[in-house]
């Protein structure tokens, strides 16, 4: 009887997945209560949820987080408004993506963070360095998929409109732009994701608030649990912002899974 | 004259890098900028001749390789046993992939601070983040792999009677192959990207990363110019090398598929 | 000169392809007049050019010798005086049946559009599916919408291009009912490329017959017979018969046994 219970709500295989966390949790309490590391370097899990709860009860970590989501959606909208209108003139204009592509490509090729030195040169390490920053690793996800989209509208549909004689931004909002839609949010998912994750070095080179700025600050003043109450919130979000946009993305391609023409 | 169609494609090509120097000459030559914030292309090429003729910039060079490739082995041989065994065992699967998919969700970049807490500054905290770099993408990739193998294929198997053994190394790795080196392309790309961030986030005297900071700190942007040149290039050869590689694992099977 | 409207002439036409610097002749020499109001069908094989010949008179097509006007006028391009039903019913997968239907009437306001979609889904039987998106229709019903949009646009002439080739048998019977009771309704010139025989004996007032290699008009038929046809009949067989002896398909007197 409970045996069918447990299969009927996937429970076994739910239980399976606990094992890790859970033989995880009883090293790492043993571990702390047997003194076998330092309090410095490891605090038992207990600790840190308290940590975590004192640290919203304080505001200082929702101040923080709005700190690093406000830049990652300056950077976020900068580079990726960036990747989308030039993807788009990539993706229409063959010659004009003859002419961008290999500097794109080269470009392309330095890491992200080798750019961060260029940009205090230029900027210094003020807010408007960082909105760059993140800008730039949002730029590309968002370019390419823009592109992919654009440039991989079929034929058939190209002549739909030629048909109907649609032109210019008739042509762009009717036909283009949705048919590349489903890799547009693709971009945008990749796009988020990135500035997310850039957007958290970003505050590693120093500033006063932030996710980032939290950890680096636990960091110096040897809070651990303030340094892994940031990597939970780090992963929290990140999960977020991704499982949100791809339930965006199930649904707008939805309704268009591959169709051409079904059985009578 | 006749331009062939490819002549004109590649004169289009490199038309804009040309025009952007050409107008980057122009803009330092007419005294618009501070050689400090924007060198000239003269300037630049110059710095990249004196530091590739001295001694010092390729052993640099050489540790930022060494410093890469022994985070980028360690993350891909790790990363593709971890992704074997949860795509050949399911129960492996099902405890595994939940705290995997858990802790995936926590950029690598936040690691750091942790890390650095727990080992020190020294070279085995950025040879671990650029292993944890290179783990997700290979590990994730052979289990897409290994799970995507055609039923057809491994009903043929056991029509033939191969054992456990016989049935990964001939039928699940080669069928996983394409899947495994695209895997190892990703991979090589995210620990060219994170060395970076290790050299810069986790101070260091020897490495590219290390020079270009130095660049920023005395101001010389033609250093730092210089050294994301030679990111940029080396990047781009080891990235090309693995996708030749890459190509031609999955050329050996299209060429199988038809035997 | 005037002529009716609704009518399509094709003089001294002749297309041909460069391929490898060899010339490919696709039509040679076509001359034929679609007489307004007329059901014409243009019969052949695949490759014998009549889908290039309908692309002509569709405007898509642009490099040819010879001529092809539409009502005494030379055709420039795609133009709203015809309308067009592809093989695949290349509804738009985002829009909704209903601005499927609306595409072509973007200059409208909201008020006529809704009518003429009304009025041309209640012609096509699919009254209440404007909300339905083509993802959730058959393939007959795509078919049907594609026609309502083709219709909606009040054309002159509608060129179908094998519009019934995507669907099976039995529901490709109904729609060539369900064509007939539209052309009759429209009174509008109807041009179909098919490679059916009995489809075209069943919905035409003339057929031209294609062959391939250069695509040449091998012979046109009229058939007079009343509506609405019966596949069964003797005439029905006749007429078939003599079409098919056109394809060398002919089966009452097959050489080996004609002694």
């Amino acid at each position: 009887m409970i045996k069918k219970i447990f299969k009927r709500l996937g429970l076994k295989d739910k239980l399976l997945g606990l094992i890790v966390p859970f033989l995880l949790l009883i090293i790492w309490q043993g571990a702390v209560t047997k003194h076998l590391f330092s309090e410095l370097l490891v605090v038992p899990p207990l600790t840190l949820l308290n940590t975590l709860i004192e640290l919203a009860k304080s505001g200082d970590l929702s101040s923080n987080i709005l700190a690093s989501l406000n830049r990652v959606l300056i950077g976020f909208l900068i580079g990726a408004s960036g990747g989308f209108i030039l993807g788009i003139a990539m993706g229409l204009s063959p010659i004009i993506n003859r002419t961008l592509s290999p500097l794109v490509k080269a470009l392309q090729q330095v890491p992200e963070f080798a750019w961060m030195p260029v940009i205090i040169l230029l900027f210094g390490i003020d807010e408007f360095a960082k909105n760059i920053f993140i800008a730039i690793g949002a730029f590309y996800p968002m370019l390419f998929n823009t592109y992919l989209g654009v440039s991989g509208v079929p034929d058939k549909y190209h002549e739909l409109a030629q048909v109907y004689q649609y032109k210019s931004h008739r042509y762009l909002a009717k036909v283009i732009l949705p048919s590349a839609l489903p890799s547009i949010i693709t971009g945008i998912r990749l796009s988020l994701g990135l500035s997310w994750v850039f957007v958290v070095g970003a505050e590693f080179f120093g500033t006063e608030a932030g996710v980032g700025f939290m950890m680096i600050s636990g960091r110096q003043l040897f809070q651990i649990d303030v340094v892994m109450a940031g990597l939970v919130v780090i992963g929290t979000i990140g999960f977020l912002l991704n499982y949100v946009l791809q339930l965006l993305e199930k649904k707008l391609s939805g309704g268009r899974v591959a169709f051409d023409g079904g059985i009578a | 004259m006749n331009i062939s169609k490819r002549t004109k494609s590649v004169l289009g090509s490199i038309l804009l890098p040309v025009v952007l120097i050409i107008l980057w000459q122009y803009i330092f030559s007419a005294g618009y900028i501070a050689s400090a914030i924007l060198p000239s292309p003269h300037q630049v090429i110059k710095t990249f001749i004196i530091h590739f003729t001295e001694n010092e910039y390729s052993f640099h060079i050489i540790s930022s390789l060494k410093r890469v490739l022994s985070g980028f082995f360690i993350g891909i041989v790790s990363g593709f046993l971890f992704g074997l065994f949860i795509g050949l065992s399911r129960t492996a699967e099902k405890i595994f992939s939940p705290s995997f998919n858990a802790v995936r969700q926590i950029s690598i970049i936040g690691w750091i601070p942790l890390i650095v807490m727990w080992f020190g500054v020294n070279e085995f905290p950025r040879i671990i983040i650029i292993a944890a770099a290179a783990f997700y993408p290979i590990a994730l990739n052979t289990f897409a792999g290994v799970r995507n193998v055609p039923r057809e294929y491994v009903e043929l198997a056991s029509v033939y009677g191969y054992n456990r053994l016989k049935l990964i190394t001939r039928i699940i790795l080669p069928s996983a192959l394409p899947s495994i080196a695209t895997g190892i392309t990703l991979a090589l790309g995210m620990s060219w990207a994170m060395l970076m961030a290790a050299e810069l986030f986790i101070p260091t005297n020897i490495g590219i990363g290390t020079r270009i900071q130095i660049g920023r700190e005395k101001f010389n942007m033609a250093l730092i110019l210089v050294g994301i040149i030679t990111v940029g290039s080396l990047g781009f050869a080891m990235t090309s090398i693995v996708e030749i590689i890459a190509h031609a694992a999955d050329r050996g099977r299209i060429l199988r598929k038809e035997i | 000169m005037s002529v009716e409207k609704g009518t399509l002439e094709i003089r001294n036409l002749s297309k041909s392809y460069v391929v490898d610097n060899n010339q490919l002749q696709i039509l040679k020499n076509i001359n034929i007049t679609f007489p307004s109001g007329a059901f014409v069908s243009i019969l052949g094989s695949s490759g014998c050019g009549k889908t290039t010949l309908l692309r002509i008179m569709l405007g898509l097509e642009k490099q040819y010798e010879g001529d092809a006007l539409i009502d005494g006028e030379k055709i420039k391009g795609p133009g709203s005086n015809r309308g067009i039903v592809f093989q695949d019913h290349r509804l738009l997968p985002w829009l909704t049946v209903g601005e499927n239907v609306a595409f072509g009437l973007d200059k409208l306001n909201r008020k006529e559009k809704k009518l003429l979609v009304d009025d041309h889904l209640k012609l096509v039987g699919l009254s209440g599916f404007e909300n339905a998106y083509p993802s959730n229709l058959s393939g007959g019903m795509a078919q049907r919408v594609a026609i309502a949009r083709a219709l909606a646009n009040k054309p002159e002439i509608l060129l179908l291009d094998e519009p019934l080739g995507a669907l099976d048998a039995l529901t490709r019977m109904y729609m060539q009912k369900e064509l007939e009771r539209l052309w009759e309704f429209e009174k509008i010139t109807m041009i179909m490329v098919t490679h059916d025989v009995e489809e075209a004996i069943y919905l035409s007032d003339k057929i031209v017959i294609m062959s391939s290699r250069p695509g040449v008009i091998k012979k046109v038929i009229d058939i007079p017979s009343a509506r609405p046809r019966d596949r069964a009949s003797s005439e029905f067989m006749h007429i078939k018969a003599e079409i098919l002896k056109e394809f060398h398909l002919g089966t009452e007197y097959p050489f080996a046994y004609a002694i």
